[in-house]
């Protein structure tokens, strides 16, 4: 079964889109079979990033029903191993799909016969986004260390995760317990996460537990990108700290990306990075983080093992 | 996992029952590099409230653990409340309580684990292995190493027992001040050993220096 990774991050310009195309170029050229998807639906670029122009089909094809099956909307790329469903030419309106759709898609994704499957997201905490996280329940989070970057990614988790808790409340059928909760908190004042598990604790405490159950399965991964040689390199670290000390949260860091004028230069080119510069620091950096992604991959083949309760026998 | 304003001073601070001052001064400047107005790793986390309720719990904290009259009032106050039992294993169980300063063993384990934070520290650093190339190492190297690290000079003198003044003379190069050459190398050598750098090569490079 394939290995699903959704790339995003709180805002735009962190270089998801780069992060992606050049990680999975890495994966494919460590001989993994790679699909990169560019789930970013309104604002597809991924194609561009590993240097193909013009693709013939989209993502927006399968949801269109163009063709039947997502594979069919699979296109090779220059690059052995690598293969890509790019998001170009999609409709204006396709960037608003429905959560059954979404879930439709998802399935499809991972009934697909690859190694490792990257899935570029647009920035911005909308459901588009924040649905394929909880979905794929892992997702490598694309931060800079600048406080408009920061502050969106504290967003971007927190809506996560109190997104993924009212998933667990409806998908187990605990409506009274949801019910109650929202009585606790209306309009969702409380945004903290663990605030929020803590009053679901409080009214069902072993359903609360169980539901923090499955948050620990959700393998959430930080990545701090354009870190310039002037920033502390300690940042993504601290930060996971915080997350973990004050939302409850666990995420892991992954690595920083050093900052590279080139990129602009290699963007405008429209060639893959580390094909160009293949001993530059930001490349150098991205090899740890593909090693990084492998090593996660081996160790969830354990998270999984652990045996949640069947959905059919418990119900509220 | 407890929430964060409902942790006692250690937990806050994220130290052990049994931490020197040195440690409980480090890690109040770490947390505080934490959650300071200007912070960017906290950035827009939490509203201006909760950072003043952070800020000043931390503050308590702080003032708390380094006084070692309010300290053992509060360690008192904890064993009371059940949270600590007197002279029982910390968490690691490799220190007791009842050995807070008086055992040369905790100290010994106290030093061996700065050491390694800060070997960690010094292989990070840009700065410092920047300075780690040169051929020949001065006082003054040193001096920016240890600024860089955050150590006081009386911490290398706590840790290393030397007297202040001849550690100072080794930041200065002024040699004639150690007893004689031999006591200057294994000085260099405690020096280098005590904030985490390979103390031969420093002491060798750092003799090379006086011969100029």
């Amino acid at each position: 079964m394939a290995h699903i990774w959704p790339i995003g991050g709180g805002k735009g310009g962190t270089g998801k889109s780069f992060l992606t195309g050049n990680l999975g170029i890495l994966l494919a050229r460590q001989r993994f079979k790679t699909l990169l998807i560019d789930a970013d639906l309104g604002a597809a670029n991924l194609h561009t990033i590993i240097g193909l122009s013009h693709p013939d089909r989209s993502l927006s094809d399968f949801i269109n029903k163009r063709f039947l099956t997502l594979e069919e909307t699979v296109i090779e790329t220059p690059i052995p191993n690598l293969f890509l469903i790019s998001g170009a030419r999609n409709k204006l309106d396709i960037a608003n799909i429905a959560y059954e759709q979404k879930t439709k898609m998802l399935r499809a994704i991972s009934r697909l016969d690859y190694h490792y499957i990257l899935l570029d997201l647009s920035s911005g905490t909308s459901f588009n986004t924040i649905d394929f996280f909880t979905l794929a329940d892992s997702g490598i989070f694309v931060c800079c260390p600048e406080p408009t970057s920061i502050e969106n990614f504290y967003g971007l988790v927190r809506s996560v995760y109190i997104r993924k808790i009212r998933q667990i409340l409806k998908s187990y059928h605990f409506r009274k317990l949801a019910e109650e909760a929202e009585a606790r908190n209306p309009n969702g004042i409380i945004n903290n996460p663990e605030y929020l598990l803590d009053i679901l604790k409080e009214i069902d405490l072993e359903k609360g537990r169980m539901i923090e159950r499955i948050l620990q399965t959700f393998q959430l991964k930080l990545v701090l990108n354009q870190v310039r040689k002037q920033d502390n390199p300690k940042i993504g670290i601290l930060i996971c700290k915080i997350v973990e000390k004050h939302l409850g949260l666990k995420i892991q860091f992954l690595g920083n990306v050093g900052f590279d004028e080139r990129v602009h230069d290699e963007l405008c080119k429209k060639g893959p990075f580390t094909d160009k510069y293949p001993y530059s620091q930001a490349t150098m950096d991205l090899k740890a983080l593909a090693k990084g992604v492998v090593g996660a991959t081996r160790e969830e083949a354990g998270v999984l093992a652990l045996a949640l309760p069947d959905v059919n026998t418990l119900s509220g | 996992m407890k929430r964060f304003i409902e942790q006692n001073f250690y937990e806050l601070l994220g130290i052990e029952f049994d931490a020197s001052s040195f440690e409980i001064n480090r890690a109040y400047k770490e947390n505080y590099q934490l959650y300071h107005e200007d912070s960017l790793i906290s950035y827009s986390l939490f509203s201006r409230e909760e950072r003043k309720e952070i800020l000043a719990k931390l503050d308590e904290a702080f003032s708390t653990l380094v006084d070692e009259q309010k300290r053992s009032r509060y360690n008192q106050s904890l064993i009371e409340c059940g949270i600590l039992k007197e002279g029982t294993k910390s968490q690691n169980g490799r220190r007791t309580i009842g050995l807070i300063s008086d055992s040369d063993h905790s100290r010994k384990n106290t030093i061996l684990a700065i050491r390694g934070e800060l070997e960690a520290m010094v292989s990070s650093n840009a700065v410092i292995q920047e300075i780690l190339t040169h051929d020949v190492l001065r006082g003054k190297d040193l001096k920016r190493i240890r600024e860089e690290l955050g150590v006081s000079l009386e911490t290398v003198a706590e840790m290393t027992k030397i007297r202040t003044i001849f550690l100072r003379a080794i930041e200065e190069d002024e040699y004639k001040k150690a007893p004689s050459e031999m006591f200057l190398k294994s000085y260099v050598k405690a020096y280098a050993q005590s904030i985490g750098l390979d103390a031969d090569s420093v002491a060798s490079r750092y003799l090379k220096g006086m011969s100029d």
